[in-house]
This record gives structure tokens, C-alpha cells and sequence, in this order.
């Protein structure tokens, strides 16, 4: 106590309001009359004070190593533009992703029922319609005025859907005089399975180098990373992958479908896209 | 002349050419962004969360983060700033990944490793003292001293970050500077 009439407790716990300037006039007033006469109270003020300039004026720290390599093979861009990924600042909770994963199984099961079935059905003569060159343009021939079957592929036409790298002759058929499916020359439908499997096969060394990247760079962050997430994350692969395992099978029984080869790229898309979350994902102290 | 040029010369160039070159993709120029700030974005994450090694990581968190959010970033307040706050943002959000993780109390959470300045900062004797002592403050404390003390934020934008009262920042910080001058007189 003191001539001021403030004890120190009292002074204790004016001083945090003190010190952000928010006393009353008449407090403040006590409290630095206290301070004038009380010893204790005053070295008190006096070592918060330098505490606070010392705070402010803390040099900044350095890390013990370069972050940029680690910061830049997180954000290396997408070899793969996905035509579903989901915004950037959007977070894919591990829920969605499970339930994304089993979907993917379900449907590339149901595609490969249906393909199977096809397959069953077109052994016998159906109307599955295709077309020849002659019947009807070609569309990149016409675009570049060249107008004729640049190779030996331009009549393959058993193909039900064009692959989009190739620049190829085959189109879905439309023609008003069709053939049967079943009456293709095998060879036909030999080249026609080249022309899929070549496309995939880049397609397969593109995924190949990125889920290779971003396996590294996962792998890497497993142990920074929430350890139920991590869970989340591997089991979800895992069923990623035995979707691309049957779609890879049910391609290698029918290589030039088309659509055989979609679901394939869009399992694939789907791993590229858990993985590049996963190393997106920031770390869990 | 000469002296006119030269002023012109020392006219630091400012983040918003490379901030306008990152947010379209250029990674030089986010590389750049990241040599200017890397420090000052470590020293806001090793501070708050105790922890050299978890500092670096979340560094790395938070430059991440930027890259995704530049696009958004509208130039309405300093890029330093913006990224500042990103980095406390990043940090928060770390530890309430980690509360999920196990349930602990606010002083019960641990910091595994202390870090030693001695070896950074030799001429900073005194203030090495005290970059210990902070670091080896309650989580609470810590986070809510270096906020206002060291970054020099308000009780009320600290709140709205950390999702507590102004009046439990204030009460926090009090805490924090009594803890430290105990620590320091020692």
C-alpha cells in the first residue's frame, strides 16, 4: 500500500488494461501515482516495456535449409488437365473421396458389364451401323483440303468413337447404306485396336510420369500429414486401383474400345487427382 | 542528374509485378516472391508454434497455400500483409488438425522440439533470451504474445483469428509477458 491508496494487487490487475491505454482517466491517474512510490511495481512496468521493444524488434529467423524445392515440387503444375477437377481452393474432404472411389468402381464394373455384353451380342450379326471413307467426309481431311484417306488407316471405321490425339479417319457411324459390325475384315479391326492402344499407351506414359511425381512427393509427406487421412488416402487408392485393374483387363480382351479406354483414363484421372490432394494437403503439427 | 538517377536506381521494386506474374502461373516469379519473404513467413511460423522443424514445414504449407489463393489475391492491402496473415492462418489451422487429432488441454499441448538461436544470432545476445523463453511459453500464451507483441496485431483481429475474446487475448498476453519476465530474470 501506498500514499496513492492502490495496493499492488489492485495495481496487478489494472496494469494489463494500463499498458493498452484503455484505463479511465482517474485509474490511470492511480495507477502512476502508485508507480511513483512503489519500487516493486515500477520494475515490473519497467521489464514488461523492454520486454514489448525487444518483441518488436525480433530479427527475423532463417530456416536451416532451402524450402523452395519442396515448396516448388508441390505446386509443379499438372502434366494432365483434368476436365473434372475440382477448383483449386476447394478441399476434397476424405468422405467425398471414398465415396468417389467406390462410385468409380461401381461404374467402371457396370461399363465393362455392358461392353461384355455387347461383345456377346455383335458375335452374331446386329445392327451395330458403320460406315466407309466414301460414304461420309472425312471432317480433318476436309479441314485441311486434302479431302482423301491419307493412310492406310483412313478406312478402319469399326472404331465407335475417334481417338482425340490421333487425327484419325474413324468416326461413329451414320451412314445410310451400313454394313454389319460382324462383317469387318479382322484386320480392320486389328488396326483400328492399334490405333486405340497406341493412344492409350502414350496417355499410360503421361498418367505413368505424374503418378510417379506425385507418389514421390506423397510418400515424402506421409509423415506430416494427419495420420487418419493418410489411412483415408491409401485405402482410397487402393480401390482406385483395382478399378484401374479391371479396366486395364477388360481393355486388354477389347482393345480398340473406345470407351474401355475412357474409363481407363478417367481411373487414372481419378489417382492423379487423390495424389495431387494428398500433396497439396498442408502439414498437421 | 546523376544524383536523380541514382534515387530512381534505389527505388525498391515493389511485390506487384511478380504478384501479378505469379498469380498467372509464372513460378520464377513466385520463386522471387518467395526468396523476399521465406524469413519473415518462417519467423511468423517457428514462433508461433515453438518449433524449428514444424516452422519449416508449415513455411512450406503456407507458400503452397499462396500459390492456390494468389489468383484471388485482390491487391486491397500490402501482399506482405496478405501473405502474413495467410501464414498465421495456415498455422491456426494446423493446430486445429492436430486438437482433432487428440484431445488435449491448451497448456497440454507440446512443442517436441526447442530451438537454439545461439548459432543464428550471435551479436543478439539478449534477444536470443528471450526468443527462448517464448518458445518455451504455453501454446496459448505463445501464439496470442507473438500475434501482438512480435506481429504487432490487434486483441480484436487476434480474436477473430484464433476464435477466442478480446478480452481472452488481453488476458493471454498478460500471462504470456509475466511468464517471460519470470524466465528472464532467472
Amino acid at each position: 500500500m501506498t500514499s496513492s491508496n492502490m495496493t499492488c494487487d489492485a495495481f496487478d490487475s489494472a496494469l494489463p488494461d494500463y499498458l493498452e491505454g484503455t484505463l479511465e482517466e482517474s485509474a490511470r491517474a492511480a495507477v502512476e501515482g502508485h508507480l511513483s512510490e512503489c519500487v516493486r511495481c515500477a520494475s515490473l512496468l519497467r521489464d514488461i516495456d523492454n520486454i514489448r521493444k525487444d518483441a518488436a524488434t525480433l530479427p527475423d529467423l532463417t530456416p536451416s535449409r532451402d524450402l523452395w524445392e519442396g515448396i516448388e515440387a508441390r505446386i509443379a503444375a499438372p502434366v494432365i488437365p483434368l476436365a473434372a477437377a475440382p477448383k483449386r481452393e476447394r478441399r476434397t474432404s476424405p468422405a467425398w473421396m471414398g465415396i468417389a472411389a467406390a462410385a468409380l468402381v461401381i461404374s467402371t464394373a457396370g461399363v465393362t458389364y455392358m461392353l461384355t455384353a455387347n461383345s456377346l451380342r455383335s458375335s452374331q450379326p446386329s445392327a451395330v451401323a458403320v460406315t466407309t471413307p466414301a460414304d461420309v467426309p472425312d471432317e480433318s481431311n476436309a479441314a485441311n483440303g486434302s479431302g482423301s484417306a491419307p493412310d492406310s488407316l483412313a478406312p478402319s471405321s469399326s472404331v465407335a468413337s475417334v481417338p482425340e490425339t490421333g487425327g484419325g479417319p474413324a468416326r461413329v457411324a451414320t451412314s445410310p447404306t451400313p454394313r454389319l459390325a460382324s462383317a469387318q475384315p479382322a484386320s480392320r479391326q486389328g488396326v483400328a485396336a492399334q490405333f486405340v492402344t497406341a493412344d492409350q499407351a502414350h496417355a499410360d506414359a503421361v498418367y505413368g510420369r505424374e503418378i510417379e511425381m506425385l507418389q514421390k512427393i506423397v510418400s515424402q509427406r506421409k509423415t506430416v500429414l494427419d495420420s487418419t487421412t493418410v489411412a483415408i488416402i491409401e485405402r482410397n487408392l487402393k480401390i482406385i486401383d483395382a478399378a484401374i485393374e479391371q479396366s486395364r483387363a477388360a481393355l486388354a480382351a477389347d482393345p480398340a474400345s473406345r470407351l474401355l479406354s475412357d474409363q481407363l483414363t478417367h481411373a487414372l484421372d481419378k489417382k492423379v487427382e487423390l495424389l495431387r490432394t494428398a500433396a497439396m494437403m498442408p502439414a498437421s503439427i | 542528374m546523376a544524383g536523380a538517377l541514382s534515387n530512381v536506381v534505389r527505388v525498391p521494386m515493389g511485390d506487384s509485378t511478380d504478384v501479378a506474374l505469379a498469380a498467372a502461373g509464372d513460378r520464377q516469379a513466385f520463386e522471387r516472391l518467395y526468396r523476399t519473404h521465406a524469413n519473415r513467413v518462417y519467423s511468423i511460423c517457428a514462433r508461433m508454434t515453438g518449433s524449428r522443424v514444424k516452422g519449416e514445414e508449415l513455411t512450406q504449407d503456407v507458400f503452397v497455400r499462396t500459390w492456390e489463393k494468389l489468383p484471388q489475391f485482390r491487391g486491397e492491402s500490402a501482399f506482405s500483409t496478405w501473405l502474413h496473415r495467410l501464414a498465421v492462418n495456415v498455422v491456426l489451422n494446423a493446430r486445429k488438425i492436430e486438437g482433432k487429432q487428440a484431445s488435449r488441454t491448451d497448456e497440454g499441448e507440446v512443442d517436441d522440439e526447442r530451438w537454439d538461436e545461439t548459432a543464428r544470432a550471435p551479436l543478439h545476445i539478449e534477444r536470443m533470451d528471450l526468443a527462448e523463453a517464448i518458445a518455451k511459453l504455453p501454446a496459448g500464451a505463445r501464439r496470442v504474445f507473438v500475434l501482438h507483441d512480435v506481429e504487432g496485431y490487434k486483441h480484436e483481429e487476434i480474436a477473430e483469428m484464433m476464435g477466442i475474446t478480446s478480452g481472452g487475448s488481453k488476458a493471454q498476453l498478460h500471462r504470456a509477458r509475466l511468464l517471460l519476465r519470470e524466465a528472464l530474470e532467472r
